[in-house]
């Protein structure tokens, strides 16, 4: 059973995703904040992490950074969840570090759903990058990619969203996915990688 | 009649006292009569009469024309010259001392009179105009911008001691005649072509101007003479340090004051859509019966807040724009680079 943690101070919101996350077969986690999360992240390991963005002292970005900072054993894939929509400036810094970025409200029940194809996606890259490394292949090379797979996934998630909120921000993304698809060519990693980029 | 003090320098006593006669029958007052140069210049130091008549040949070492030229120097009393005989040596050397007239003997008396008449006004005329334009510099001293005036050969016509100073030690003798104004330290490369415009247009110019910290703000304004007389412009140097420094201040704080009413947003539109989403999640779970009007309310509900956001965007766009056109300039350390977007480099 895959653990989901999910960080946000509104304690409605934790309970909801809790009772969805149950029924959608996760064992879910729950704390009210970056401080919290990272507290948690030395004992549990968790397969994804839902985070909040606005929160106090410590937001959702420092969050973020926070976690992709700390010294784990592996990096779970990260899900933002928040009530505010994304500007350029943010897609274009912080896209790169997350698979999703949605906007409250949102149907749970559907989110919670994609949860497994992340997870997925996100291990299959997890393992071309090891494999890669193993190979002696150039490391910077390896997580520019990983970098712009996720942003290409982030700015698509949007585009696809923006038929509800068509004023939202998001990327130009065909530069983007020129240069990752040559990466791509150039690594040689699997195809599949890039099939729902 | 005027009543002005006349002194008299002459050597021949008998003609000495027929002048000072005539005078006095023309209402002067005689101050007294010298027969030398050397005792002339002394008694005129101590009376310091308001004209004095001349002969050329005096008793003594020194002869009429030497001693206004040296009374010239020290006063601005005016001579008229008296003399029997007037040959071209004596007045091309008489003209030096710019003498107010020129009197032959034998003298008529109506020429006398006219002459010390027309010698009193025009000296009247000459001190008012040196009293006009001590006021004037007076005046172009007491205020703290540097003003000159420029004519078209780019010539320092005349120029205020504000100006001296910015201009430095270049320009020692400035005061007295033109000096051809030259590039100090790139001071002036952008008024060159400025002066030439104003000066073909007519139109004044007025544009800012940043030196060593110091703002200033530059005005050029064409300045008509006499008919015949050269155009001129007038450059004047106004420090516009402070206004610049208390308006840098407002733009930061004007942006800072966005940013803080954007965050309130945010934070509002967070609060409102965290309610939103735990009674979508929860009425989906198990709130059948009127499941699909509560789903109504909330979209009403969500488009509103969406109306917010999009607001919100917008003004996130402005402060990117007001953040580029203030900080972005290449001599200021708060330069944001990290806003540019790194899609340019792809």
């Amino acid at each position: 059973m895959e653990t989901i943690l999910l960080v946000d101070d509104d304690p409605a919101i934790r309970e909801l995703f809790a009772i969805y996350l149950e029924m959608g077969g996760f064992r879910p986690l729950t704390v009210a904040g970056g401080k919290e999360c990272l507290d948690l992240l030395g004992q549990e390991n968790p397969d994804l992490i839902i985070l909040d963005m606005m929160m106090e002292p410590m937001d959702g970005w420092d969050t973020l950074r926070a976690v992709l900072d700390a010294r784990l054993s592996r990096h779970p894939p990260i899900l933002v969840l928040t009530g505010k929509p994304p500007v350029t400036d943010e897609i274009l810094r912080y896209g790169g570090m997350i698979w999703d970025y949605i906007v409250k409200p949102v149907d749970v029940k559907q989110i919670v759903s994609s949860l497994a194809a992340i997870i997925t996606r996100d291990h299959e890259l997890q393992e071309a990058m090891t494999a890669a490394y193993s190979s002696g292949k150039d490391r910077s090379a390896v997580q520019e990619y990983a970098r712009l797979l996720r942003l290409v996934t982030v700015a698509r998630n949007l585009e696809a969203r923006r038929r509800e909120r068509p004023w939202t921000d998001t990327i130009q993304v065909n530069a983007l996915k020129e240069r990752l698809t040559a990466l791509h060519t150039r690594l040689g990693f699997s195809d599949r990688l890039l099939e729902s980029a | 009649m005027s009543g002005a003090t006349i002194f008299i320098v002459e050597d021949e006593l008998i003609e000495a006292e027929d002048i000072r006669q005539t005078l006095e029958k023309l209402g002067y007052h005689v101050s007294g009569i010298c027969r030398s140069g050397e005792s002339a210049l002394r008694t005129v130091t101590k009376t310091r009469p308001d004209l004095i008549l001349m002969d050329i040949h005096l008793a003594g070492t020194m002869d009429g024309i030497d001693t206004a030229e040296q009374i010239h120097t020290l006063y601005t009393i005016p001579v008229i010259f008296l003399t029997a005989h007037a040959d071209e040596a004596s007045l091309e050397r008489a003209k030096v001392t710019e003498p107010y007239g020129y009197v032959l003997k034998p003298f008529d008396e109506r020429e006398l009179y006219s002459s010390i008449e027309m010698a009193l006004y025009k000296h009247r005329m000459e001190e008012q105009a040196r009293e006009d334009t001590r006021t004037i510099r007076v005046l172009a001293n007491a205020i703290p911008d540097a003003v000159m005036l420029l004519d078209a050969d780019q010539q320092v016509i005349a120029l205020n001691d504000a100006m001296s100073r910015r201009l430095n030690d270049s320009y020692p003798k400035m005061q007295r005649e033109p000096a051809i104004l030259f590039d100090h330290e790139g001071m002036f490369t952008s008024l060159e072509s400025q002066v030439s415009s104003v000066l073909k247009s007519g139109i004044p110019v007025r544009f800012e101007e940043k030196r060593n910290n110091a703002w200033f703000e530059v005005s050029l304004h064409l300045v008509n003479g006499h008919e015949g007389q050269k155009k001129r412009v007038l450059v004047q140097y106004h420090d516009i340090t402070d206004h610049k420094m208390f308006e840098n201040q407002l733009k930061k704080e004007g942006i800072t004051q966005i940013e803080q009413n954007m965050e309130q947003f945010q934070i509002l539109n967070d609060q409102i859509r965290n309610p939103l989403q735990a009674i979508m999640g929860y009425v989906s779970l198990d709130c059948v019966h009127y499941r699909e009007r509560i789903m109504d309310q909330i979209a009403v509900i969500d488009t509103l807040v969406d109306r917010l956001d999009r607001g919100w965007v917008e003004s996130e766009k402005v402060r990117r724009f007001l953040l580029r056109h203030y900080r972005n300039r290449p001599d200021d350390p708060t330069d944001e680079t990290s806003c540019r977007n790194p899609l340019e480099d792809a």
